[in-house]
């Protein structure tokens, strides 16, 4: 009794009532907080440990030197070995994001269609993204292989040179490129797919119905109804594609990229100066100007697929509003 | 040491094993754990060093110990995976293989593996090579790394392919034919000229193997003996070599350095130089149990007697069972274990009685050659070339490339060639 009546003296609750308000308010806090919690440990500590290194002469294995304020800043992006990093990073980006998403955005297409067995085909393009990558990479380094691997047996009958696809850099750059669009083709495909399913039918139909052609309607009605899910992909994919790295370290295991560096990417650049190199203040300056290179480059690609997406929207709208004015079936 | 690449997998897996060994080997705890009472000791090991076997012999003596071991698929792979433990301070298995290539980073950071003299290692001090001993030990005297292999070398030749091309085909007769005990790189070079010009076939398959012997066969390398100034720009002797490999290298196969597999089996190339690790790497393109496949193994280096690479055991300061792990690294480094080893995979013992110990050991792969004679015979006079702490970076990231492109014909010229190299050096050497 006595407990109730303190409780009750204190704002006119009881200790239970103030329990179930507490509750109230702090159970949503504390079922998300894990994340948080992992993401503070896990996330931004390092990118806040990452900024104070990159400040430092840091020797990988001695630790912190000196301070030295941007001079990694200003020593990587003189680096040419850098640079050429970049350009072969953005080379290989652009083999695999392009052809990946016009892949991935035709292949949800079709799924989209009332086809046989479309569950089987649906689980089948997202087949080759359950794979681990390690094992992509090492079955496609065999099949581009130069000394004898299968494509150069095939160019070998047709009379043609072999490729030096482990030498070279733009053969290199189209087998890293080939590695990475057949890994997430279909996984893009998928998360399209999903976007076009949730595209009303009857928007379709009523297109149909004005006597708009399959290409007319996936122009102007599927692209446009899926430009956030499109954004969203190109969003990934750029992030994905500026940070590869297993491809390519797999493709020359013995070397970061090529004993020419002929497809060192950034983030094989980064590992070169961390370990091998054990320069680890110029790595994390690397971390830092790949972030802010994905940035920009993210929202480059960001503002491309809105402005191509809204050409087509605005005459989308009418769409729906012709729709309303005709009543429901007055055609047929 | 380098070791051929296996598939890139091997390494992946091995690596992601390296973190759940470390985790399971940290179950158990505290220093004064009564020998009797259940251990697990990790050890990171790379390529084919031959200790693997003998770790169920281990177990057997010790009941009480399970080795859970990973191996790495090469010596890189193997510097990375360490470098990144020491940084973090946590991680590395309770035994570390180091290799002679990065062993001069890891003397400078020493004090990540424990003093073997606490050990007891100084009671066998007299059973190493003085050199071998003297180079697993650091600037203060502490004992870091137990000596397992030495790298002296000859030459794998193919004695078929060769009296194929009417040339002399066995071991002597291939020896003297390239001068003996006086051959130089010039009259090597000059055998494999005529080679290629009586068969058709090219004669070796990466030049990067020559350049690596030839550094390590000069008495200050990459680096004068105080191991901190470079001795490259003025380097007359580096310069001719390299000049004699671009000229030489009408003769290559354009081969891979490493894992030239396809190459080897359709004949392609006909010597291989070889360390004593490097007889697992030829015997590694053909299947296991493969002989009569015309290798053998030849008394002679051009140039003269060189050690290329070595591994030591080291034991992680921050091993839970200091003691354990370091009576497991001293046996695996011991006279009869460098010699099982050896006859596993070839790495030579790098102590004076293991050499003893394999002195008439055979290897039916290489048509029999008295591999134990020859590699004794190979490491009289070798001493251990003082390497600096960039050595690795030069010969991979320096050199490596240009003699890529010699090898795949791009640079065709001697001072091309240089001056790649000495760009690449001041791009990425502090000086």
């Amino acid at each position: 009794m006595s407990t109730l009546q303190a409780g009750r003296g204190g704002g006119g609750l009881t200790f239970r009532q103030k329990l179930a308000n507490f509750d109230y308010k702090a159970s949503p806090y504390i079922y998300i907080s894990p994340f948080f919690i992992l993401f503070a440990v896990l996330g931004l500590f390092p990118i806040i440990y990452t900024v104070n290194v990159s400040l430092y002469n840091w020797d990988l294995l001695k630790g912190q030197g000196d301070f030295i304020g941007l001079g990694n800043y200003v020593t990587t992006l003189t680096d040419p070995f850098f640079w050429n990093a970049f350009g072969n990073t953005i080379s290989i980006f652009l083999l695999s994001a392009i052809p990946q998403l016009v892949a991935a955005t035709v292949i949800a297409a079709v799924l989209d269609q009332a086809i046989r067995a479309s569950t089987f085909w649906r689980m089948s393009v997202l087949l080759p993204y359950i794979a681990a990558p390690v094992a992509v990479a090492v079955i496609f380094t065999q099949i581009f292989n130069q000394y004898g691997g299968p494509i150069t047996g095939i160019l070998e009958a047709l009379g043609i040179e072999p490729i030096r696809w482990g030498f070279d850099v733009f053969p290199s750059h189209i087998a890293i490129a080939t590695m990475v669009n057949w890994r997430w083709t279909g996984y893009n495909a998928l998360i399209l797919l999903a976007a076009m399913q949730a595209i009303p039918r009857d928007i379709y139909e009523s297109a149909a119905l004005d006597g708009a052609g399959r290409a007319r309607r996936f122009w102007s009605i599927t692209i446009p109804m899926i430009r956030p899910t499109m954004i969203f992909v190109v969003i990934t994919a750029t992030i994905g594609g500026l940070q590869i790295f297993t491809e390519p370290k797999l493709f020359d295991g013995q070397s970061n990229g090529g004993a020419n560096r002929q497809f060192q990417t950034i983030v094989l650049y980064l590992y070169e100066m961390a370990f091998p190199r054990r320069d680890f203040g110029r790595a994390a300056a690397t971390a830092w100007i790949l972030f802010l290179i994905i940035i920009l480059i993210g929202l480059l690609n960001y503002a491309i697929s809105r402005t191509i997406a809204s050409q087509d929207i605005k005459r989308n709208i009418r769409v729906p509003s012709r729709k309303t004015v005709r009543p429901n079936g007055g055609l047929k | 040491m380098k070791f051929s690449r296996r598939t890139a997998t091997v390494a992946a897996i091995a690596g992601t094993t390296t973190l759940a060994l470390v985790l399971t080997g940290c179950q158990t705890g505290g220093d004064e754990t009564p020998s009797d009472e259940p251990i697990t000791l990790t050890i990171t090991t790379f390529g084919t060093m031959g200790i693997d076997s003998l770790y169920e012999a281990y177990e057997k003596e010790h009941p009480n110990i399970t080795i859970e071991a990973t191996n790495l698929e090469n010596g890189g792979a193997a510097r990375d995976d360490a470098y990144a433990k020491i940084a973090a301070g946590t991680g590395l298995s309770d035994v570390v293989a180091i290799e002679e290539g990065w062993l001069s980073t890891i003397r400078e950071v020493s004090d990540a593996f424990v003093d073997l003299r606490d050990f007891g290692i100084e009671d066998h001090k007299s059973d190493w090579l003085d050199w071998k001993y003297a180079q697993g030990t650091d600037a203060d005297g502490r004992v870091f790394g137990a000596g397992l292999d030495i790298g002296p070398q000859g030459l794998c030749f193919r004695g078929d392919l060769f009296e194929a091309a009417g040339l002399p085909g066995d071991r002597d007769g291939f020896a003297e034919a390239i001068g003996g005990a006086n051959a130089t790189w010039e009259s090597f070079f000059e055998f494999g000229q005529e080679y290629t010009a009586k068969s058709g076939k090219a004669f070796f398959h990466h030049p990067s193997f020559f350049w690596n012997s030839f550094v390590n066969q000069q008495e200050e390398g990459y680096y004068k003996k105080d191991g901190t100034t470079l001795n490259i720009k003025d380097n007359a002797a580096l310069k001719g070599q390299l000049n004699l490999i671009v000229d030489n290298a009408n003769i290559g196969a354009g081969a891979p350095a490493w894992g030239a597999t396809e190459q080897a089996r359709n004949d392609e190339f006909a010597v291989y130089v070889c360390p004593s690790w490097m007889l697992g790497v030829v015997k590694g393109f053909y299947d296991a149990g493969t002989t009569g496949t015309g290798w053998d193994f030849a008394d002679v280096l051009p140039g003269g007697a060189a050690n290329w690479g070595g591994a030591f055991l080291g034991v992680s300061e921050s091993s839970e069972h200091q003691k354990e792990a370091a009576d497991l690294a001293l046996w695996l480094a011991s006279p009869e274990q460098q010699a099982a080893a050896f006859k596993v995979a070839g790495p030579f013992p790098s102590t004076l009685k293991g050499q003893e110990l394999v002195a008439d050991a055979t290897d039916p792969f290489f048509n029999d050659a008295p591999t134990g004679e020859i590699f004794a015979s190979r490491a009289k006079g070798v001493v251990a070339q003082v390497k600096g702490p960039e050595d690795s970076v030069i010969q991979d990231n320096v050199f490596g490339p240009v003699l890529d492109r010699i090898n795949q014909g791009e640079i065709t010229d001697g001072e091309t060639a240089w001056n790649e190299a000495i760009t690449l050096l001041d791009q990425l050497v502090k000086q």
